[in-house]
Order: C-alpha cells, then structure tokens, then sequence
C-alpha cells in the first residue's frame, strides 16, 4: 500500500503524461480498464491547463489556430506545469518556450506577442495604485530634477520587438476586421503596457525614449537616465518622453537622492 | 469597464455577511459582471472560485466588491489541496485569509479532495483513498484552514472516476468522520453523489440519506456531461450544461428530507446566457419555496 505522498506524487507523473501502468494496481477497474479512469484525470489537467494558457495567450492561440496551439499548451503544461493554483498567475514562460520549438521557426514574432500578452495579463491583475501626476512634482525645485528617483507603478511593463506586436495585437482583437493585415516590416517596437485606471494601455515610445524609460524604471535618477540615453542618441531630449510617461501615469511615486 | 470606478473600494455593505440566504444562487461568471449589475436579478446569493480574485487588484476584484454591495457571497476555494500529503501551503491560506476579510462572505468552502503534489498544481480535483492516514491529514488541514480563518468552513464532496484498492472507509462515512474530527460543516454536491454513484455503482439515495440535515451549510446542483469507453459510460463533473433530471429529483427528495437549504447553480464551462442560470435558479428556489411551506404546515400542526 503505496503512502498517500507516493501515491500523489505517482498521480502526479501519470496526469502529466507518464506511463499509467505503474499505477494500475492501485486503481479499481471496476468495468474500466485503470489506465481508462486514470487517463479522466490526465485529460483534466491537460485540457484546463490549456484552456488557462488560452484564455491568457488569445492572441497567439488565434494566429497559431486551435488545434496548433491545444498541442503546444499540452506540451508546456507537462514541461512547466502550475506552482500556484492561481491561474491568472500561470504561464510566464509559454513566451520563451514557444522560441524554443522547432514548429514556430517561420513565425519569429509569434515569441514576442505571448510576451506581451503575459505583460498585458500581469498589468491587468496589477495593485491598483494611484499614479503620481504632474503636480504632485511641484514642490521639487527645478535643479533638483537630476536628483528625481520614480518608483514605477505597479502595472508598468516595458517591451521592444523588432516586429510591430501591437498591431498584431490589435488587429487579432475581438470584433476587429477580419481582414485586417500587420506588414511585419514596418519595422521595430517600442512599448509601455500598464493599467493606470480601469483599462490596460499600451503606449507607444520611441527606441530612445524606451532606453530612457527603462533606466527610470530601474531606479536611476533623472541625471543618470538622461546621461545612459545620452550615450546612445547623443541629441536626446528627455522632456517629452518623461511628459508622456507622466501623463499615462506610469510611476506611483519620487524621491531624492539626497 | 463602464460604470465603475476602478478606485472605488467596498464599504461596509448593507448585505449581511452571514450566512448566507436560504434560497438558490448562482456561480458568478466574468461574461455575466455587467448584466447583473445593470439588472440586479432576483438571485439569494453569489459564489465565486476563491483563487479567481487572489490578485493584487484590477477590474475582477473592482467587480466583485461591486457585487458584494448587492449580495451575499460565498467564496468556493478549488486550490488549497486539502487533500495533499504535507503541509498546506501557507502563502495560499494568507491570500485567502485576505479575500475572507475584504469580501465578508457568507460561507466559505474546500473540497474533499488533492490537487497539488510536491507543489505542482494539477488544475483538478482527485479523490483521495480513503484511510485513516489521508483521514488524518485531511482532518488537521482542515482545522488548520478554520483556524487560519477564524470560522467554520464547509468541505464538499467529489466526483470521482476512481477507486483505490486500499481505500476502506465509505465517502460518507469519511466526510462525517472529517466533520466530527474538525467540527466543519458540509457543502453537499448532489450532481456529484450522481456522477460517483452512477461511476461507481452505488445507491445515491443512500448516500445523501447517511448526510444529518444539521450538518449541510450549502447544497450544489450542476451540470455533467458522459463519456464513453467501448460501451461504458463514464460520467464526467464539467459544470458545462443543465441539471439533469435524476439531479433534481435527488435533490427535491434531499429537500424535503432536510428543509431548505441555500442551493448553488454551477456553470464553469460553455457558460450560457445569464437568463438560462437565473431559470435553472428559479427551478430550485421553487422546490426550496415547497419546502418552506410545507415546514410551515408542519409547525402549525404541532402547535
């Protein structure tokens, strides 16, 4: 008689697709063959794992086509199954692994999209934070700026592709033209995603405006966002993308470094 | 989102917290958010999947605290994994200790079952050999969730698709030896004595006949679907279509037998218009009512 963390753990392998067999003795066949009931289960975790990785991943899972994507979810269900019962909190690494399959070589953008789907679903389950505005700046003096350390709002996600995601992204939308097209030419991507308020947004910024926004969200000061952009686009003007950032709402708080 | 302001967080609602309403209520669905705040349908109460709104925040928590304005809530957990071998996972009960204090609900529920092993979530709910070790453990965790949330919970009964060669204790007879152990209540699943009784070959009657009135806190109706193995049948727990007519005529005599008891209308997979739970809700609240007055009668005869 197996102990009940033996048997669990024995479940476990057969409903992530390991051999039942080994199990048979311990079920009741009962008119079924074991490896029949066993298998009930094995569909369950397969098929509603899947359908979690769907309901995140619609986007990839409407360009790839249902039953394309049904077969790679499986696979990553078993190779990267869930540590939380939270499912909202399950699939981060479906991106990374979908760069790894043979099958998906001709579709290089496809990696990219379920990395923004993932940081759309992040943002959507994102605190609900108050972003900080631009008068909440008011009372720091102007030579002060440089000093400026913001403290991303929790919602903010950065993402560059060399493809167009958020058209692809837009265009597989819900109640969008069917017909619609994405020229995967027009060339790289630059992205802020977050949910200030109600709805998620996705922003465009220019490729040195990301570089900025991402040193700021990393916790550089002013100065030293400005200085490491600086060392890329040596014209770069900070204000109007550090006015866009504000505006959107994608930092909750400063401080000084003193 | 329209009509709500993402800011907003729940005041003290007029709705009491417990318990909850002796009357059907349904399972609350994201597609059917808006229509039931628009309309306020004439539902007893709401019951959500606990891990649903464990996150940090956004529009399914806004919504929720919404609803909780207009009704009673009953938080049904499927991920605590009562059943494992092991420790429960005690960031998982912190995250629900924090949804039991934001919503207030009125009753708050686990299955009698696992489905997490060495840390990996399975997405389903296994039914446990029935043993005086798994009696053991599944008693001290459920304590354990009482205590960490400083109320009685109730514990429902599984479908199953499986027996263990060495289970030896009868489910009901477990799940009253886990309610004594613990002093929990029972979240009674008439669609899933069905779906074991019919799997397994047992008398459903007889089962729901073995569950003391006193002890049942909820019932659950839902839906089940059938699958077939070279002529066999095996019935399959989905949640995805209506009751079926032997659930409901267990359930009308499990009534009768019981008094009324909040009812719970399940629909987790191909979930349909809102009119066609609020119908299937309608059906249970009737028989409820037909209850209710017969207890009347009853006591106006003794009196």
């Amino acid at each position: 008689m197996p102990s009940l963390f033996e048997l669990q753990n024995a479940l476990r392998d057969v409903s992530l697709g390991g051999d039942a067999s080994a199990l048979a003795s311990t079920i009741i066949g009962d008119d079924f063959a074991p490896e029949q009931r066993l298998n009930v289960h094995r569909n369950n975790t397969t098929i509603l794992l899947s359908e979690a990785l769907g309901a995140t991943y619609s986007v990839v899972k409407k360009l790839v086509g249902d039953e394309f994507f049904d077969a790679v979810a499986g696979l990553f269900v078993r190779a990267q199954p869930p540590r939380s019962p939270c499912l909202f909190e399950y699939g981060e690494g479906f991106g990374d692994f979908l760069a790894t399959l043979p099958a998906t070589t001709d579709l290089a953008y496809l990696p990219d999209v379920a990395h923004l789907e993932w940081i759309w679903n992040a943002a959507f389950h994102a605190a609900d934070v108050k972003p900080l505005t631009s008068a909440d700046l008011a009372p720091v003096a102007p030579d002060a700026y440089g000093d400026l350390i913001f403290s991303p709002h929790p919602s903010l996600h950065l993402i560059h592709s060399p493809f167009p995601i958020k058209e692809i992204w837009d265009v597989n939308q819900c109640c969008t033209d069917p017909d619609a097209t994405v020229n995967l030419d027009e060339g790289p991507q630059s992205l802020t995603v977050l949910r200030p308020k109600a709805n998620v947004e996705m922003i465009e910024l220019s490729p040195e405006g990301f570089v900025f926004a991402n040193q700021l969200s990393e916790g550089a000061t002013l100065a030293e966002a400005f200085a490491a952009t600086q060392n890329t686009v040596p014209d770069f003007d900070p204000a109007p993308t550090l006015a866009v950032l504000i505006s959107v709402g994608a930092f909750q708080s400063y401080t000084l470094r003193s | 989102m329209t009509n709500l302001d993402h800011t907003a967080h729940r005041l003290a609602s007029p709705i009491s917290a417990s318990p909850l309403p002796v009357r059907a209520g349904i399972g609350l669905k994201a597609q059917h958010y808006q229509e039931i705040f628009d309309t306020a349908p004439d539902i007893g109460w709401l019951e959500v999947h606990s891990e649903n709104y464990m996150c940090a925040g956004g529009p399914t928590q806004t919504w929720l605290s919404a609803m909780r304005e207009c009704f009673a809530i009953s938080l049904h957990g499927v991920g605590l994994s009562l059943g494992s071998a092991g420790p429960l996972d005690s960031s998982h009960l912190k995250r629900l200790i924090d949804l039991e204090r934001r919503v207030e609900p009125g009753q708050v529920s686990e299955h009698l079952s696992w489905s997490v092993a060495d840390g990996v979530y399975l997405n389903d709910l296994i039914a446990l050999p029935y043993t005086e070790e798994s009696l053991e453990i599944f008693s001290t965790h459920v304590l354990q969730m009482q205590d960490a949330l400083k109320r009685r919970v109730l514990i429902e009964n599984p479908s199953s698709y499986l027996r263990y060669a060495h289970s030896v204790i009868p489910e009901p007879e477990f799940l009253l030896n886990v309610a004594q152990r613990s002093d929990c209540a029972v979240l009674l699943d008439v669609n899933n004595v069905f779906v074991s009784a019919m799997n397994h070959g047992f008398d459903p009657i007889a089962y729901l006949d073995q569950i003391p009135a006193d002890l049942i806190g909820e019932v659950h109706l839902g839906g089940h679907s059938q699958v077939v193995f070279d002529d066999r049948v095996l019935r399959i727990d989905d949640h995805g279509s209506k009751v079926c007519d032997e659930v409901w005529a267990l359930y009308e005599r499990l009534i009768q037998r019981t008094g009324p008891k909040p009812t719970l209308i399940e629909w987790d997979s191909n979930i349909p218009e809102l009119s066609v739970l609020l119908d299937e809700a309608a059906k249970a609240d009737r028989i409820l009512a037909h209850a209710a007055s017969r207890e009347e009668v009853h006591h106006a005869v003794a009196v």
